[in-house]
């Protein structure tokens, strides 16, 4: 079976990408500008394998899933340093992370 | 029997030394008794600091030429090898500046922590294929969060970490989509197959190009990827400041300097314009937040923007004097850098608050060692003669100008000229006394604990900083050695 063109999952992977750096740049919470920056991640594996698949090498894909790896570490500090501040019942906001500034 | 790949053992001892301790601290912090967990911790670290340093600068003499490790994702050269020797001096003047303080708990995961971070930026700068150079990346960045935000009790702590976190994190997401862009367009991971896939113009590759300078642009705290910095090195504690202002600008502009060699010398004619306007940036952003800082981690934070600047003047270079200039910058650098986040350290101790040029009047007579050596440190990194800065400076500029880059050597001078202002604002509050007000209480509990161990790493920084001075042929022989395995 013939799937879509490697150009379409690129666009997929470009706006997942932009949707991602736009999460970041612009949510307050925490949360989801932890989940914008997985978002930012995965839009690269999805490039990565379907370059992979245009070359016909393996290569991407490895590197796809060593990505995922750091992804879900990386997640993991967040989500600790996330609950260590909810714990010390600060207010889950970006725009009030602000004792440190000038 | 299975055929396995032929793995290079001493390339990675250094890597490896350190990865180990850092293994056995966490385990010891984890199962030991209590009172056993800092100081174990705290010798085995060091130790894997030095271990990693003896067995890197073994590395340096057994390598003249340069060898590809590991199906090729890493190199073994002199570049690496020295970088390594840089790191782990690093680290084991930090484990000394730790060792004072005191933290309610996790005493024995920081050490552990300190090492993985240490491990991660050998490993990087060893690097020579984007997915070892993303991991590595990734792995000394993951430790350092977890160090900018470990005293959980101090709001400014976890703030910066997650501060650090975010933004570092938003950085490796951009580089590693570059990378994959690069990957897109050549359909290679190696920088030197990279380099040989002769892709010239291609719009992919000049946008993951542009992506991944960025991203080292993100850790080597060069402006306009800078703002996490004075957050984080404030807010971080300061021993972990230490570390990071040194270590993560070494590996991070080591690193860049040999992706953009040997990766994409094809697009050299971009890259070098886009690091020299980085380069202006960070020194023009640098040195003039730093005018108006007060606290003064903060102020050495955007003065280490600054000397981003410096250093990226050095790659735009893109010389073999560029080369041996910017590592032989990185030595002083690295001294000065830890050895005045140390004095600030100290002081801390001694108030209990965050440093900041009120309460730093008079500490050139009251501890006349730290003060003085505090003195030495913020003239060095002005660039003073007697010290390396002026030596790393003057390199950084003949490179510049060799290469035709004078406009550069002028905004580096003008930078220069700028920052002996903060850099005396400092100097003279350390000189003044305060004002003797009408009631002044005796200090409770006496004057503060001696901390030979921190006065000890000061007097290190202190030998390098003047040593590089005074031994500047070794040293620039050693820079030069290790710039020969690039290719220019």
């Amino acid at each position: 079976m013939q799937g879509p063109d490697v150009t379409w999952y690129l666009v997929v992977s470009a706006l997942l990408f932009s949707i991602g750096t736009l999460g970041v740049l612009l949510r307050r919470s925490p949360l989801i500008v932890l989940l914008s920056l997985e978002i930012m991640l995965n839009s690269a594996n999805l490039a990565l394998i379907s370059f992979s698949r245009l070359h016909g090498d393996h290569d991407g894909q490895i590197f796809a899933l060593a990505v995922m790896a750091v992804a879900a570490s990386e997640v993991v500090v967040g989500l600790g340093l996330i609950v260590a501040v909810a714990r010390r019942k600060l207010i889950l906001d970006v725009d009030r992370f602000r004792v440190l500034r000038g | 029997m299975i055929e396995t790949p032929k793995v290079d053992w001493l390339a990675l001892s250094p890597t490896l030394a350190l990865l180990a301790a850092a293994g056995v601290a966490l385990l010891v912090s984890v199962i030991g008794p209590a009172w056993f967990r800092r100081a174990f911790a705290a010798f085995v670290v060091f130790a894997g600091f030095i271990t990693a340093g003896v067995l890197a600068g073994f590395l340096f003499d057994r390598t003249p030429d340069a060898q590809p490790l590991l199906n090729e994702s890493m190199a073994r050269d002199r570049w690496a090898a020295l970088a390594a020797i840089v790191l782990a001096g690093a680290g084991a003047l930090s484990v000394l500046v730790s060792w004072g303080e005191t933290r309610r708990d996790h005493a024995g995961e920081y050490y552990a922590l300190l090492a993985a971070a240490g491990a991660g930026m050998v490993f990087f700068v060893g690097a020579s294929n984007l997915m070892t150079l993303f991991l590595g990346l990734e792995w000394f960045s993951l430790a350092l969060y977890i160090l900018c935000a470990l005293d959980t009790h101090r709001e400014t702590s976890l703030e910066a970490g997650l501060k650090y976190l975010i933004v570092g994190s938003f950085g490796s997401g951009i580089l590693l989509f570059g990378s994959a862009l690069v990957y897109g367009a050549t359909g290679e991971l190696g920088f030197a197959e990279i380099a040989a896939a002769g892709v010239t113009d291609d719009s992919l590759l000049l946008a993951g190009l542009a992506m991944i300078v960025a991203g080292l642009g993100f850790k080597a705290s060069a402006a306009p990827f800078h703002m996490w910095t004075p957050d984080v090195y404030q807010g971080a504690p300061t021993s972990v400041t230490a570390f990071m202002s040194a270590a993560t600008k070494v590996a991070a502009l080591v690193l860049t300097l040999r992706v953009l060699t040997v990766a994409f010398p094809e697009q050299e004619h971009l890259w070098t314009v886009a690091v020299a306007v980085i380069a202006i940036v960070s020194l023009a952003v640098g040195n003039i937040a730093a005018l108006v800082q007060r606290d003064v981690k903060r102020l050495l934070a955007y003065s280490s923007v600054s000397h981003a600047g410096f250093m990226l003047i050095a790659v735009a270079a893109n010389s073999e004097l560029g080369g041996r200039a910017l590592l032989y910058y990185l030595i002083p650098y690295s001294a000065m850098s830890i050895g005045s986040f140390a004095v600030v350290a100290a002081r801390e101790r001694e108030l209990g608050a965050p440093v900041t040029l009120d309460n730093l009047g008079g500490f050139l007579w009251e501890r006349p060692f730290l003060g003085a050596s505090m003195w030495v440190f913020l003239l060095g990194l002005m660039g003073m003669p007697l010290t390396g800065g002026l030596v790393g400076k003057f390199y950084v500029f003949s490179a510049a100008y060799e290469s035709g880059w004078w406009w550069l050597v002028v905004a580096g001078v003008i930078g220069t000229a700028i920052s002996l202002y903060y850099y005396l604002r400092v100097l003279l509050a350390m000189w003044t006394r305060p004002e003797p007000t009408a009631f002044r209480p005796a200090v409770a509990g006496g004057s503060p604990p001696r901390d030979p161990l921190l006065a000890s790493a000061v007097f290190a920084s202190l030998a390098v900083t003047v040593g590089s001075f005074i031994f500047v042929q070794p040293l620039i022989d050693l820079a030069r050695d290790a710039a020969a395995s690039l290719p220019f």
